[in-house]
């Protein structure tokens, strides 16, 4: 679960009555080094002027487990006229907050009230994350407050990596790390590469330990962008890899190696009654008239999509424990576990090798060369037949059989096998797999543009599309489809819509439709003056002012034809200018030609890698630059 | 001891547990037991079989209950509904409730900590069964599957399919003591909801020292009388069938044109209290009361209105100062105290919630008077009348999305506002920051109206009245916009000067103006003190100014942020730049005042298309976006309600650039103007200029259905003026 963005209630103006006293007031070096900071990061009002983690372990010898202790103590500073900030920290069933303190810059005390509630997700029901927070005002610039907040994780497995970013810019940040040598803990460096991260160790051979202590200056705020990589993708962090502890010469292993990893969520499954009495019935009304086993196993996989509701409940180990299949079957609900649990304990039901199987999605940077609970985030069913390995993801909706999301392609999958485990790589697919190709046919009747269009999605583009129309209500189905058609431009009529079975998630769609356009023709004199493009896409995607690659929900390809019939009596005076470019990330041209008396205007748009890298944005806004022209620029026909 | 302790708990806990599931059992009973009228009932009709979901049968209860001072408010409702698409199993798939439950009590004894894992009912009950396809009934134990989080009680429903029928009541039961008259939440709602409904029956038991007010509006049927067994017991329902779903829509007032019912049920427990409740009670428990006459009007308000209100203040204003009429007496005596009594402590509220201050409101004196509702506004206002013998009536009235005034029920729906009988008559409301004489709610304008009078001291006369209603003219909106090309025809720069008055200016006011934008203005016009001046401390007083003036800094950056992307939002434009925002007048002190700020930006690649040596310039869609209706809009059966006449009046400023000429203003120039409003546009080239000017009109505030073909004539042709265009012809 991704937390680091965090909504509560936002209140402009909270009170906190702590200014009242000179000693907190900021002096004008205070004030000084808020203007100096406000130039740097004109995007933040506030900033961490030291942030320092402080990590320590304890045995806890009656559980067996390690604990690890973070002190965060952090000294901020107001960098606009006044600012009001919220101050979090999240704690759940494997971890406590036992201090959360705000200073004010005398170290005295602020009374700002810390405030406790359950956080809600929108993609969870229920969970057992709960949030400490203080709203805090800083009513003057290079105003300051300190604060301190020390949690408990009471099992290692649980506290994963740790970031040198933060929601606010921070000038220094230390992270300390005290490994006592009963500990063997691997501190795995994470995009450290272009940081100037100072590294030192020192050892105390007193208390047994070793310090590492990382330290970076002038780090920016985690990025407010949209569509980003997952952050272990963009941000240096450390990965932390509690391998084993030893005491009295007795080694215990935590996760020393992925087979840890799998033993300990082999473990869990394990505890799984299995009881498939309830899914008997259901499993034979599916297979028992299907023609082979394909037709068997397409029965199962899609009765899961299309009735089990996604609804988690992410309290204590069900976060990594899977529902009984039998609960998921008579719940009709269940989260990715429940779902893949069900789809495999169908199949096995059916005859068929099935297997629950571990992964992260695209979001994450690791494969399970890193044995670490932050690994992965989703559990779908692997198929064993002929030889071969099916992926079957009960949560995606309308996913043929043999397909697969992009958040899952090209991802490492670590999946059971008794004591042992296989590590296999879900297949990728090109962009030409996703393909939507559009084709309109139109001609001039007066100031109206007439004809006909077909629009053929594949792959993902038509999942998405098919899912969209299922889950709206039956009353609203029509009138959608026509929205969707015309943009919600009503100078665009659609009539005789026409399409494939939008209920088969098998079959390409096609949708096929006549339409009549309004206000795309001017007339001025003997001139005709003709926007051909009614989709006009990409056509504000300039990637300007962003740090991070921008990542779409999966490749894309986008082919556009339009042809247009040119009136008798008519000549071609002016068309748009070809534009091309093409890269390891995307192909793209748009042309337009002249034939006898019909104008094509083409548009080829592949983004090969569902991604546009920062190294790409020069070159990428250079081109939508002018494909913003090409949309700007009419097709001219003079009166002969 | 310790044990006894522990003993007394799990009395107690086992015997609330005992009594309460009896409860639950017994309303359980009462929804599905043997008398359920629709246990059975699985069907729907063919006409709704495409609907997302169909209310088989909707039962609301309401039953009021008394033992002396104690009384016992029950309310109840269940739906009984087929699901026929995955977005309504969606809907009902989760369920979340507060109060529920409470929450398990943890007790600690000594030497064993003790969590009592009893989920302890609260008064309230839900009960949820399926109904499967083929008849299966599976009710959900809430009790077990339920979470509890922060006091909320949420639930996923197990096993729901499409085709299933999702059958639920939501119980409360509420108590309270109450010596004096207690009115209920009034409810005043549509038959119809966002699913057709097959059956509803809505049902009261009430006993005496109960009152009800009842009626039903449009066509929904009668509450009926049921006869009980007790004389002091009385029971009531109303029942209807084939209910079509709620449809909203632009400029539509439900509660006017669709079949509804209002009702509020008020507690008295004798005659003293019954003349004291603010309520239009039945003369009897047994009487249900369906309308209110003007005589009960005055007989509620006489004594209520009494002028009454400590005015030294606003005779101390007066003292030095004539005026050349009443009338100039009176609207100068309305802007004071709006400042008097608001504006001078805006400052102090916004100090107080910003935590610069505790509490400081002290700095006004000891005991500074405060206006909190229309009621303290009229006795105030009208004891400055009395003592300047000025006449006045004060006007009761009623919203018209609420129905005429010939409706009234409800109590809490009067609006009251004063009537002034200067030579020209003025009215004034209870204030805002921003209110100016003769502005009153415009949902009031235009209404039947009770005027109530005092013949000498007390008031005595009631008659009937109407509102005066404002025009198109009045509430005007304006704009003049200038729009420049640069050479490389890249980038556009546009500024606009924009003026509002009447109504149409009241919500620009409070989204435009920071509270310093309006009070230094009041503090100067009226020579009052700033919250600052106030302050005696030297120490203090520069304390908070640092504070004050840091949070204005901030609220007015916050401002350029959010009125930057407004402004890109209505030109439909991303990232411009150069954007200026200033208030030229704040128009505060009359309705017909302008208020006028101006605004400027640049922009890249937009409004201009390159038409080979050409260009076509998109110059209609700088009257931004217009009201652009769908197919099903247009076929639109409810009558038109909107909130006033209103103007849109725009003048475009276009410098042609150098070495081109203008083709295609014709397109630019249209008429329609019928008697419901118009769009009239008009183009000129004047020298090297084009001057567009547009008018668009909304002459009424209410238009009858029959009128929609002509309105839709003006809105076609004001969002068609967005699509034309003007070619610039390379000379």
């Amino acid at each position: 679960m991704h937390k680091t963005v965090f909504f509560l209630t936002l209140i402009t103006l909270f009170s906190n009555y702590s200014f009242s006293q000179k000693k907190i007031e900021p002096s004008s070096e205070d004030k000084y080094t808020a203007k100096a900071l406000k130039e740097k990061y004109p995007d933040d009002s506030v900033v961490l002027l030291k942030s320092e983690d402080y990590i320590t372990f304890d045995f806890n010898k009656k559980e067996d487990k390690v604990a690890v202790n973070q002190e965060s103590t952090e000294s901020m500073i107001n960098i606009d006229s006044r600012s009001n900030i919220q101050k979090y920290c999240f704690y759940d069933g494997q971890s406590i907050i036992d201090k959360f303190e705000i200073k004010n810059k005398n170290n005295k005390k602020a009374s700002i009230y810390v405030k406790d509630e359950a956080y809600t997700s929108e993609d969870l029901f229920h969970n057992d994350t709960r949030v400490k927070y203080a709203n805090i005002s800083f009513p003057l610039l290079g105003y300051k407050f300190k604060t301190y907040i020390s949690k408990e994780y009471h099992d290692i497995k649980y506290f994963t990596k740790l970031y040198f970013n933060d929601d606010y810019p921070v000038v220094k940040k230390i992270i300390k790390i005290e490994v006592p040598n009963w500990l063997e803990l691997e501190l795995r460096e994470i995009n450290f590469e272009g940081y100037s991260i100072k590294k030192n160790i020192t050892k105390d051979p007193k208390k047994g330990s070793k310090t590492y202590i990382f330290t970076l200056e002038n780090i920016p705020s985690f990025y407010k962008e949209n569509s980003t990589p997952g952050p272990t993708y963009i941000y240096p962090h450390i990965l932390v890899l509690a391998k084993s502890h030893t005491f009295n010469e007795e080694k215990k292993h935590i996760f020393n190696s992925t087979q840890d990893l799998y033993d300990w969520y082999k473990s869990l499954v394990n505890t799984l009654e299995n009881d498939n009495t309830s899914i008997k019935d259901k499993v034979k009304s599916l297979t028992e008239n299907a023609k082979n086993d394909e037709e068997k196993i397409k029965n199962i996989y899609y009765w899961v999509q299309d009735n089990i509701r996604y609804i988690a409940f992410e309290d204590g180990i069900a976060g990594f424990k899977p529902d009984e299949a039998s609960n998921v079957f008579n719940k009709k609900y269940g989260d990715c576990k429940g779902m893949a649990n069900l789809t495999k304990q169908m199949l096995i039901e059916a005859g068929f090798d099935a297997r629950l199987t571990w992964l992260g999605t695209k979001r994450i940077a690791y494969d399970y060369s890193t044995p670490n609970l932050s690994v992965d985030n989703h559990m779908i069913c692997s198929l064993f037949k002929d030889g071969k390995i099916f992926f079957l993801d009960g949560t995606e909706k309308f996913n043929a059989y043999g397909e697969y999301a992009d958040r899952i392609q090209g991802k490492q999958v670590l999946i059971e096998n008794g004591d042992d485990f296989i590590l296999k790589t879900v297949p990728e697919v090109t962009a030409n797999f996703n393909k939507e190709i559009f084709s309109y046919n139109l001609s001039l009747n007066n100031d109206t543009l007439e004809g006909t269009v077909s629009k053929n999605f594949n792959g993902e583009s038509r999942t998405g599309l098919l899912y969209s129309f299922d889950t709206l209500k039956n009353d609203k189905k029509e009138e959608f489809l026509e929205y969707y058609l015309n943009n919600g431009n009503t100078n665009i009529k659609i009539s005789d819509i026409e399409t494939t079975d939008l209920l088969n998630r098998e079959l390409n769609l096609n949708i096929s439709y006549n339409i009549s356009v309004k206000n795309a023709v001017s007339s001025f004199d003997d001139d005709i003056y003709i926007d051909i493009d009614f989709d006009k896409e990409l056509e504000n995607f300039q990637l300007e002012k962003r740090n991070t690659d921008y990542v779409f929900s999966f490749k894309r390809s986008l082919e556009t034809t339009t042809s247009l019939k040119i009136p008798p009596g008519y000549s071609i005076t002016q068309i748009p200018k070809d534009i091309s470019i093409s890269s390891k990330n995307y192909d793209m041209y748009v042309t337009v030609t002249k034939t006898n008396n019909v104008i094509t205007y083409k548009k080829s748009f592949k983004i090969k890698n569902a991604k546009i890298e920062t190294s790409d944005f020069k070159e990428w806004n250079e081109f939508i630059s002018k494909l913003k022209s090409v949309y700007n620029e009419q097709i001219v026909l003079t009166k002969q | 001891m310790k044990i006894r302790i522990l003993l007394t708990l799990f009395l107690v806990f086992s015997l609330t547990s005992i009594g309460q599931t009896k409860q639950e059992l017994k309303v359980k009973d009462f929804f599905w037991g043997e008398n359920d009228t629709h246990k059975n009932a699985n069907e729907i009709p063919d006409k709704w079989k495409n609907e997302s979901a169909v209310i088989i049968y909707k039962n609301e209860n309401y039953d009021f209950h008394k033992f002396g001072k104690s009384v016992t408010y029950i309310t109840s409702t269940r739906k009984r509904i087929k699901l026929l698409d995955k977005s309504a199993v969606k809907e009902f798939s989760e369920f979340s409730f507060s109060d529920l439950f409470k929450e398990p009590s943890k007790v600690i004894v000594f030497p064993i900590p003790v969590v009592f894992k009893v989920k302890q009912h609260t008064g309230s009950f839900v009960g949820i069964k399926i109904i499967k396809p083929n008849g299966n009934e599976i009710e959900i134990d809430v009790k077990k599957e339920s979470v509890q989080v922060d006091g909320k009680t949420n639930i996923a429903i197990s096993n729901l399919e499409v085709g299933d029928i999702i059958d639920y009541y939501i119980y409360k039961e509420d108590s309270f003591k109450s010596t004096y008259a207690f009115g209920f939440d009034p409810v005043e709602t549509t038959l119809s909801e966002d699913y057709p409904i097959i059956d509803f029956k809505l049902f009261f038991e009430t006993e005496n020292d109960f009152f009800i007010n009842f009626n039903s509006y449009n066509g929904a049927p009668e509450l009926k009388n049921i006869p009980t067994e007790k004389k002091s017991f009385r029971r009531y329902s109303l029942e209807a069938s084939n209910i079509d779903k709620y449809i909203s829509n632009r400029w539509f007032y439900p509660l006017l044109d669709l079949p509804s019912y209002k009702f509020q049920v008020y507690f008295a427990r004798s005659g003293k209290f019954e003349d004291r409740a603010l309520a239009f009670l039945p003369e009897k428990e047994n009487i249900i009361k369906k309308s209110v006459t003007k005589e009960e009007v005055l007989d509620l308000y006489d004594k209520r209105f009494k002028p009454d209100g400590d005015i030294g203040d606003i005779k101390d204003f007066f003292k030095d100062k004539t005026f050349k009429n009443n009338n100039e007496k009176v609207t100068s005596a309305y802007y004071y105290m709006r400042h008097y009594y608001l504006t001078r402590f805006i400052e102090a509220i916004v100090i107080d919630d910003a935590g610069i201050r505790y509490n400081p409101y002290t700095y006004y004196g000891s005991n500074p008077v405060f206006i909190r509702n229309q009621k303290q506004f009229i006795r105030h206002f009208t004891e400055f009348l009395k003592r300047e013998k000025i006449g006045f009536e004060i006007v009761v009235a009623k919203k018209r999305f609420d129905g005429s005034i010939s409706d009234l029920l409800i109590e809490k729906n009067v609006n009251v506002l004063l009537k002034v009988n200067t030579k020209t008559p003025i009215y004034v409301e209870y204030f805002g920051p921003h209110t100016s004489v003769n502005q009153f709610s415009p949902i009031l304008e235009g209404t039947d109206v009770y005027l109530m009078s005092a013949s000498k001291n007390k008031i005595d006369e009631i008659k009937k009245g109407k509102l005066p209603i404002s025009s198109q003219a009045q509430n005007e909106s304006k704009r003049n916009i200038t729009l420049k090309i640069n050479d490389a025809f890249s980038e556009v720069s546009i500024s606009t000067v924009n003026s509002f008055k009447g109504h149409q200016k009241e919500d620009k006011l409070s989204e435009r103006l920071l509270f310093t934008d309006y009070v230094n203005e009041d503090y100067k016009k009226f020579g009052t003190k700033s919250f600052i001046n106030h302050v005696k401390r030297k120490k203090d007083k520069a304390k908070y100014k640092k504070a004050l003036d840091a949070l204005i800094e901030k609220l007015k950056i916050k401002r350029e942020e959010r009125l930057k992307k407004n402004i890109e939002s209505e030109f439909k434009v991303n990232d411009i730049e150069d954007y200026t925002f200033e208030i030229k007048e704040t128009g505060r002190y009359g309705l017909d005042s302008y208020l006028t700020y101006t605004e400027s930006f640049k922009a890249k690649n937009t409004f201009i298309k390159k038409a080979g040596p050409n260009y076509i310039v998109e110059i209609g869609k700088l009257i931004t976006a217009q009201i652009d209706l769908t197919d099903k809009e247009r076929s639109r059966t409810e009558n038109i309600h909107m909130n006033y006449p209103r103007s849109y009046n725009n003048k475009i400023i276009f410098n042609i650039p150098d070495g081109y000429s203008v083709l295609g203003i014709d397109k630019l120039n249209k008429s329609i103007n019928n008697k419901t409003g118009a769009f009239i546009s008009s183009a000129k080239i004047e020298e090297n200029t084009l001057i567009v000017k547009t008018s668009k009109q909304y002459k009424n505030n209410y238009e009858p259905n029959s009128n929609w073909h002509l309105m839709v004539e003006f809105l076609d042709a004001a969002n068609q003026f967005t699509n034309e265009k003007i070619l610039l012809k390379k000379k």
